[in-house]
């Protein structure tokens, strides 16, 4: 069956290729027919390569071990679903992964895009085709996953650390994130090719956007709870290349999504959001180039086989493509509307952006530094840890407080006098709140005391939004106070699911911190029978345990845990062995508290022969609520996405005068 | 115009302090010779590896040649780490042995994914 | 092996249908050109949607307290200006050849 693989990968690739050619000369000569031959094309592109896809899927649930991809990424005893997961676990498949999705999103964003006229989708389907055209030449010419071989009796099997949930999760979420970027792009980039000035491309797009925007933001959570758990070193972000390569784009992403509604409103920052989306954009492909290079890794020399230099060469292409456009359709973007006053929404907006746009360049700065220093200086040099705290806590804060800020501030021009008003409340909030955290010892923290008194001026802010609409709304005749909430939702979702959002990164916010500034870190060697203490709890090491499971020998330290006296149960940490990938995992302990949030995180790391364990234990206060930020993203980008019919029939009402002006 | 001046400004920031301190040169085992200060060396692991308690003993090889140069570190150590894996770690060059930082050791992970870090070196 | 192939061939030509299925259905169009907005129109269209939409803000932020009574009463009367500056602007793009002219002496 791989010949099927192979030759379905032809197919698309030709596909790819009409669709980027005839696309592009229909859209030129506005040739209907052809326009619409060439997004058929895209679609067909999609059928093939799902073909391809299942082509692999097929030969990784038989174990087909002729398949080198399949020998090299999964092994017979391996659980289904892992195996399955194997699809995307190497090179070859997540680039068949990358190509499936954008050729799916593409057909779809161009068949339900009518919105933005068929002028500028004449553009989307050639520029979405272009890109498709590299991800199918790479699949086909540089990196296929059809090669075959003699089949070997076994497979090289999976790392033990990714045979874990989240793993199976977090690159799909990722890659909708990654490819879904691709849309909003590929619109802009459609309506400066058809010359068009308006932002219909960006109504057009606004929820693919989100969509896109929203699976980057939870696949990044999922992957740190993997690293949590799994990789267990006690924490979930690290600023390792390939974590700032998924950060960067997302945070360009957020800009985007705050300026678009600028736009939107008054006409103001086109070519800024043009710039947002293509840097955007250009980062995703960065960040997928990234994580399979080894180029900016502190360990030189690691790149498998020519895929950077074709990736750095599209980046590059990309990037002059899209510069060339902005360019020269300089003058007509340009809009007469000016900032009426530096303290209106639209200022916050502002800069919001530019700290936004700042930290990610700062991001960018540090995981370039070593490429450059190198080629300056011929000495590799990395900035460490030290450096990305600086600008996320520089950055960071005076973002957190204008998260507050902003919802209370009107559009246009906001006076003083009515600022005094609406920041009254939240004012006294933060600051009953620092009183408060004082008392209870946040003061070990400066920077910690001051970030919860910022959350809590926003929190504050929060409540106030959703509790003075509510109260509009009942006074304009809804019958209970819980329908009055609903409706509110519901005719302003866009609003309302963005305060929601704003709640969740709050959330995450207070987490961050507790668990990082306020956490305590103990390390002690034990013997069965000895204890240690860490912050209030007494860890008791009672025995070691040995057994077996599926495919792995377990190794474990029972520990009994208590606080302030009281018995808080036991729990186990150790490693197993995996004898098939020749392999062993740190399987770490973590006592989630319930009431708190807290975790108890206790990590074996040296288990020697005679019974001493050498235990590293973190106690992380309110680490939990980085999850719990998660689930409350999820809802309120759902309520953001939510179809609203109200809006949808008076955009259909538009559209409809828009197709009315084109007859 | 805003945009541009604050660009420009924090330009002028992130290069002062790339320049000022706070970076660390990243270097193989075949380019150690010579450095003073704490470096990152780089490199594959060539066994055979010696616990002694905490403490760890391996050869570092270049990725790509044959310079090698003995380490000792004491730390959390990655469950990847082992033979021909590759690492990087933080350290400094003394009397011909490279003694690493603690919990600066970070074996890189072999199926191209995230490396695995036997440290908490980032904020959390 | 053959199998493959034979799939494959028959993947190809349904795509090759599926492409050439504006061309099948239609051999003799009637009209095979591009629609192209009214680049005045869109412009005019956004604006008046705009101020509309601006119009509305202003009255859900009176109403929830983010504005005061003066800066709305300061407020208003501008937005409520230019929407129907936007809203005449428009129908006068509708309005007959003689009459728009008319408009365009006078306003």
């Amino acid at each position: 069956m791989p010949e099927l693989g192979r030759a379905a990968l032809v197919v698309a690739l030709g596909l790819t290729v009409y669709a980027t050619l005839a696309g592009g000369l229909a859209a030129r000569r506005r040739r209907r027919r052809l326009a619409l031959s060439a997004q058929n094309a895209l679609l067909a592109a999609f059928a093939a390569t799902a073909v391809a896809a299942g082509v692999l899927v097929a030969a990784l649930a038989r174990h087909d071990f002729s398949f080198v991809y399949v020998a090299q990424t999964t092994s017979s005893d391996l659980p289904l679903a892992y195996t399955l997961s194997a699809f995307w676990g190497g090179q070859e498949g997540s680039l068949l992964l990358w190509l499936l999705v954008l050729t799916g999103l593409g057909a779809a964003a161009v068949a339900f895009g009518r919105r933005a006229g068929q002028d500028v989708l004449a553009w989307v389907v050639p520029v979405i085709g272009g890109v498709a055209t590299f991800f199918a030449l790479l699949v086909v010419v540089v990196e296929s996953p059809f090669a075959t071989q003699v089949a070997p009796a076994e497979g090289a099997g999976m790392t033990a650390s990714l045979q874990n949930p989240y793993m199976i999760a977090h690159p799909p979420l990722l890659y909708l994130g990654y490819v879904g970027l691709a849309i909003p792009w590929a619109f802009a980039m459609g309506a400066l090719l058809a010359r068009r000035a308006d932002e219909r491309w960006i109504v057009a797009t606004r929820r693919w956007t989100l969509a896109a925007w929203a699976f980057l933001g939870v696949g990044q959570l999922v992957g740190a709870k993997w690293a949590y758990e799994e990789v267990g070193w006690g924490g979930y972000f690290a600023w390792d290349p390939v974590e700032n390569a998924a950060l960067m784009p997302w945070l360009a992403a957020t800009a985007f999504l705050h300026s678009v509604m600028i736009q939107e409103k008054r006409g103001m920052l086109r070519v800024w959001n043009v710039v947002l989306v293509v840097l955007a954009f250009a980062l995703s492909l960065f960040g997928t180039f990234l994580t399979r290079s080894g180029i900016v890794a502190s360990i030189h020399a690691f790149a498998q086989g020519p895929i950077g230099v074709w990736f750095v060469t599209f980046i590059a292409l990309v990037l002059a493509f899209s510069l060339y456009l902005l360019f020269t359709r300089l003058p007509q973007l340009r809009s007469r509307t000016r900032f009426e006053s530096l303290v209106s929404r639209e200022a916050t907006f502002l800069y919001n952006n530019l700290l936004l746009v700042a930290f990610c360049l700062t991001i960018l700065w540090g995981v370039l530094f070593p490429i450059l220093s190198e080629a300056i200086r011929g000495e590799q040099r990395t900035v460490g840890p030290g450096y990305y705290n600086f600008f996320f806590k520089s950055f960071g804060l005076p973002l957190l407080l204008l998260m507050g800020i902003g919802p209370l501030i009107a559009w246009r021009r906001a006076s003083l006098r009515a600022l005094g008003r609406t920041f009254l409340w939240p004012l006294g909030a933060a600051i009953a709140a620092g009183v408060v955290l004082l008392a209870l010892g946040a003061g070990s923290s400066p920077l910690g005391l001051i970030a919860y008194t910022f959350s809590a001026f926003v929190l504050a802010s929060i409540v106030l939004e959703f509790a003075r609409g509510t109260r509009a709304r009942r006074a304009l005749g809804a019958p209970t106070w819980p329908a009055a909430f609903a409706q509110l939702v519901a005719h302003n979702r866009r609003r309302y699911g963005g305060y929601v959002v704003h709640a969740a990164v709050l959330l995450l916010v207070i987490g961050v911190i507790g668990s990082s500034l306020y956490q305590t870190v103990r390390e002690e060697a034990l013997r069965p029978g000895q204890a240690m203490t860490a912050g209030e709890y007494t860890l008791a090491y009672r025995s070691l345990d040995e057994r077996d499971s599926q495919n792995a020998q377990e190794v474990r330290a029972v520990l009994d845990v208590s606080r302030n006296g009281r018995n808080l149960g036991t729990i186990e940490t150790g490693k197993n062995t995996y004898p098939i990938e020749q392999q062993t995992s740190n399987e770490v302990a973590i006592r989630s508290d319930p009431l708190t949030g807290e975790d108890l995180f206790v990590i074996a790391d040296q288990i020697d022969p005679d019974g001493t364990v050498y235990f590293k234990v973190f106690v992380k206060p309110l680490v939990n609520l980085i999850w719990i930020a998660g689930l409350v993203f999820v809802l309120g980008s759902l309520v953001t996405l939510w179809p609203d019919p109200r809006e949808a029939r008076r955009l259909a009402a538009r559209s409809e005068r828009l197709r009315s002006a084109e007859a | 115009m805003i945009a541009l001046s604050v660009a420009a400004l924090l330009a002028v920031f992130l290069l002062y302090t790339s320049i000022a301190g706070g970076t660390t040169a990243s270097v193989q085992p075949s380019q150690l010779a010579g450095k003073v200060g704490t470096v990152q060396l780089a490199g594959k692991v060539v066994g055979p590896v010696e616990r002694e308690g905490r403490t760890l003993r391996f050869t570092l090889r270049d990725v790509e040649g044959t310079a090698t140069v003995r380490v000792v570190y004491s730390g959390s150590v990655s469950d990847q780490f082992r033979p021909s894996r590759d690492v990087y770690l933080r350290g400094r060059l003394a009397n011909g042995v490279f003694v690493g930082e603690k919990d600066s050791l970070v074996t890189k992970c072999p199926s191209k994914y995230v490396p695995k870090k036997g440290t908490d070196s980032g904020s959390a | 092996m053959t199998v493959a192939l034979v799939l494959g061939a028959l993947l190809a030509v349904l795509c090759v249908v599926w492409v050439a299925r504006p061309f099948l259905r239609e051999p003799e169009p009637v009209d095979d050109t591009l629609a192209e907005p009214e680049a005045r129109r869109l412009a005019l269209l956004d604006e008046r949607d705009r101020a509309l939409g601006a119009l509305k803000q202003l009255e859900f932020d009176h109403r929830t307290g983010t504005v005061s009574d003066e800066d709305y009463r300061a407020a208003v009367g501008g937005l409520r200006r230019e929407a129907a500056e936007a809203i005449r602007a428009l129908d006068a793009l509708d309005a007959p050849p003689s009459e728009r002219k008319e408009v365009a002496l006078v306003g």
